[in-house]
């Protein structure tokens, strides 16, 4: 093992798959979260495993990976996912004319998609809009949005992690304009403690830029919020999306006994400044009965608000839509003379472990530690060991 | 949308650097709630702008996480499935759920909840909707995830005094009994031990508390019942039947 020891900030998915990665390869590691794990955004997502069908017309690349670690996390973290599959549904003329450029992008990501004769998947999903015209079906599943990043903290710290929860990070430490380590306030005891890094990996999603600023570096990062609303039935098992260019409450995930339709796309500074605007109740309602027509029919369960980590600065709602789902790890000694430093930002829960894969590849470069990286191949163990 | 004033009366405590509880006490927030809010949305938006401090769990805001379980108006709730303005009165009172162990405030560690779990026991069964459904040649079953979010409302509202393994880890073992057959004798051996399936004394808090209708007071019945038929001896009497003693 080496000596090297490296300090997440984030203990959302990201920092999850992160510091997973940095134990296998040998690197000493401590994890900071402010309040609970997954208690941003990461806990409140939709909870979709992404095939990559949603976003491949627009971005090949992305699309190819979210298939690629969909079929990562079947194996190694089978038991988080509900594994159904989804269908995408024509409902008009458009979508007719949208079908066969969505399947050629599909083709092109590696997506395997298949047509499904209405009447088949009508059979299959017999709540589904009996009007619908066209069915194609692609890989995609439900997530448990807690539990898979459980698994990965579980594995993490049997491997000797340390994660400590409702710890927010107030500071940095330097050495000259270095960065060496990280103040955290344990509310618990109600004492600073300082923790000291050869490297600081800031994972903290839509708060990056807020712990960014903490260092006197500005990252082009947007929140984008979004509303989700779930009603107590479980209406169909795979996902349904709605064929067509991505647009507000266009999926609906089923999961344990609930439907969920999401979700809309807005723009804040403040990542914790959320509250879901009561339109987009009935709104979401509505695009939800166009799939499922008794969706709106069931008791309401519940409706919340998480707020995205979109790179990119936008000024708008529809600004922050064109913003790109892809994501990058930024080493700021590089693009701002702050070493010791690096921010991973943007991304989806379902590339979790790429993401941390490519950050943890730099944490490597940057120590001079030479490990492949061998999350892909390394079951996680079940949510619970993590208490156990 | 028509709102409310209310005061939330919060416990607080931290613990001090042995792992005891110190510094308890109340303290009240006043805040303006709107029929949509719960009160997880409250706690959120006065840790964002009375105090930063408030130490809480939550994570899935939807009812699926269970990390939110706490003692509302004294009553073991989740804090995002109970509407705050549905509450009587204009008084909210919060506490942690004490059968776990106390972090600070409200936030709890909840591994006392998971040591008598069936070790590697399977979180996904199968989906009882649609299931004779036609099926995408790509799968064997529909499936989903368990009902059971381990939101430990139930343990915390289970009058057996004795040492139990409680109604969460029991009906986890029938569950994946259910699930995996072929683990039948091994997890039944588990659960007939004293402090296996027999201390229960049916009150049924745990199946009237659980917010995701598990029933746990059922799967413990029917771990009993599977003893019995096993040709097993039972371990111990069953705890002696009585009414409900705590308010769930
Ligand atoms: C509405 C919506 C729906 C989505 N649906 C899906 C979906 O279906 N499928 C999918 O794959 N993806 C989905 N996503 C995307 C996905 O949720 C995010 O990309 C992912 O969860 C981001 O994870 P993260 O770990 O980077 O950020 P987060 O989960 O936000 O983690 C950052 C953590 O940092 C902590 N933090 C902040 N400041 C500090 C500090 N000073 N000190 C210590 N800790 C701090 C926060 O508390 C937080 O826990 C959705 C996103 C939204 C908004
Ligand atoms: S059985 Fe119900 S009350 Fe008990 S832990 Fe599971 S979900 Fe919570
Ligand atoms: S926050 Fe997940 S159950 Fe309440």
């Amino acid at each position: 093992m080496s000596s090297y020891h490296a300090v997440v900030i984030g203990g959302g998915g990201t920092g999850a798959a992160i510091i997973h990665d940095l134990r296998l390869r040998g690197v000493q590691a401590t994890l900071v979260e402010r309040g609970e794990l997954t208690s941003g955004t990461t806990g409140r997502h939709h909870g979709q495993l992404h095939s990559g069908a949603r976003y491949a017309v627009k971005d090949r690349s992305i699309a190819r990976e979210c298939m690629q670690e969909t079929y990562i996390l079947k194996r190694i973290a089978k038991e988080s996912i509900e594994n159904n599959y989804g269908l995408f549904v024509a409902l008009d003329d458009e979508d007719l004319e949208h079908a066969p450029l969505f399947m050629q992008a599909c083709v092109e990501s590696g997506i395997p998609i298949k047509e499904v004769p209405v009447g088949e998947a009508c059979e299959m999903e017999p709540n589904l809009n009996p009007q619908i015209t066209r069915a194609l079906m692609v890989p995609d599943g439900t997530l448990d949005a807690w539990r898979l990043p459980l698994q990965f903290f579980a594995t993490a710290g049997h491997n000797g992690a340390a994660i400590h929860t409702f710890s927010p990070v107030t500071g940095f430490h330097y050495g000259g304009s270095a960065v060496t380590g990280v103040r955290a306030y344990d509310l618990k005891t109600r004492s600073e403690r300082t923790i000291g890094a050869d490297l600081v990996i800031n994972a903290t999603g839509a708060w990056a830029g807020q712990v960014t600023r903490m260092a006197d570096v500005e990252i082009p990062i947007t929140p984008g919020p979004g509303t989700m609303v779930a009603v107590r039935k479980r209406l169909t098992n795979m996902v349904i999306s709605h064929l067509h260019p991505a647009d507000d409450g266009d999926i609906l995930v089923p999961q344990r006994g609930l439907s969920i339709i999401g979700t809309t796309q807005y723009r804040t500074d403040d990542p914790d400044d959320i509250a879901v605007p009561e339109e987009d109740i009935a709104n979401m309602y509505a695009c939800a009965d166009t799939l499922v027509p008794s969706f709106s029919a069931q008791k309401y369960h519940a409706a919340w608000i998480a707020a995205r980590p979109l790179v990119g600065a936008a000024s708008s709602a529809d600004d922050a839509r064109n913003l790109s789902r892809d994501f990058s790890v930024v080493d700021h000694g590089k693009s701002d003379g702050r070493e010791g430093l690096l921010t991973v930002i943007g991304g989806k829960a379902t590339v979790l472990r790429a993401m941390a894969e490519q950050t943890v590849d730099l944490v490597c470069a940057k120590l001079g530690i030479d490990e492949p990286c061998r999350t892909a191949n390394t079951e996680l163990l079940s949510h619970r060991a993590y208490f156990t | 949308m028509d709102e409310k004033q209310c005061t939330f009366r919060i416990y607080r405590s931290n613990i001090d650097h042995d792992g005891a509880e110190c510094n308890v006490r109340r303290e009240e927030f006043s805040l303006a709630v709107n029929a949509r809010m719960t009160v997880l949305d409250a706690l959120e938006v006065i840790r964002r702008d009375q105090d930063s401090s408030l130490m809480y769990r939550h994570s899935c805001h939807h009812g699926s996480c269970g990390t939110c379980g706490m003692l509302i108006n004294g009553k073991r709730r989740l804090a995002c499935l109970t509407q705050a303005t549905a509450l009587d009165g204009d008084r909210i009172d919060l506490e942690p759920l004490r059968t776990m162990t106390l972090l600070g405030d409200l936030a709890v560690d909840p591994s006392p909840l998971f040591a008598d779990f069936p070790r590697n026991a399977t979180y996904v069964r199968e989906s009882e909707v649609n299931r004779d459904c036609r099926k995408p040649f790509e799968i064997d079953r529909w499936e989903r995830f368990e009902d059971c979010i381990e939101c430990g409302l139930c343990v915390s509202s289970c009058p057996v005094t004795e040492s139990f393994m409680g109604p969460a880890a029991l009906a986890a073992h029938n569950r994946e009994i259910i699930n995996r057959p072929e683990r039948r004798r091994e997890l039944l051996a588990e659960v007939n031990t004293e402090r296996g399936a027999w201390p229960c004394t049916r009150a049924l808090n745990c199946s009237r508390v659980c917010p995701t209708g598990v029933y746990p007071a059922m799967h413990i019945a029917e771990l009993r019942k599977k003893v019995e038929e096993d040709g097993l001896t039972p371990a111990a009497e069953p705890g002696e039947q009585r009414s409900a003693e705590t308010t769930p």
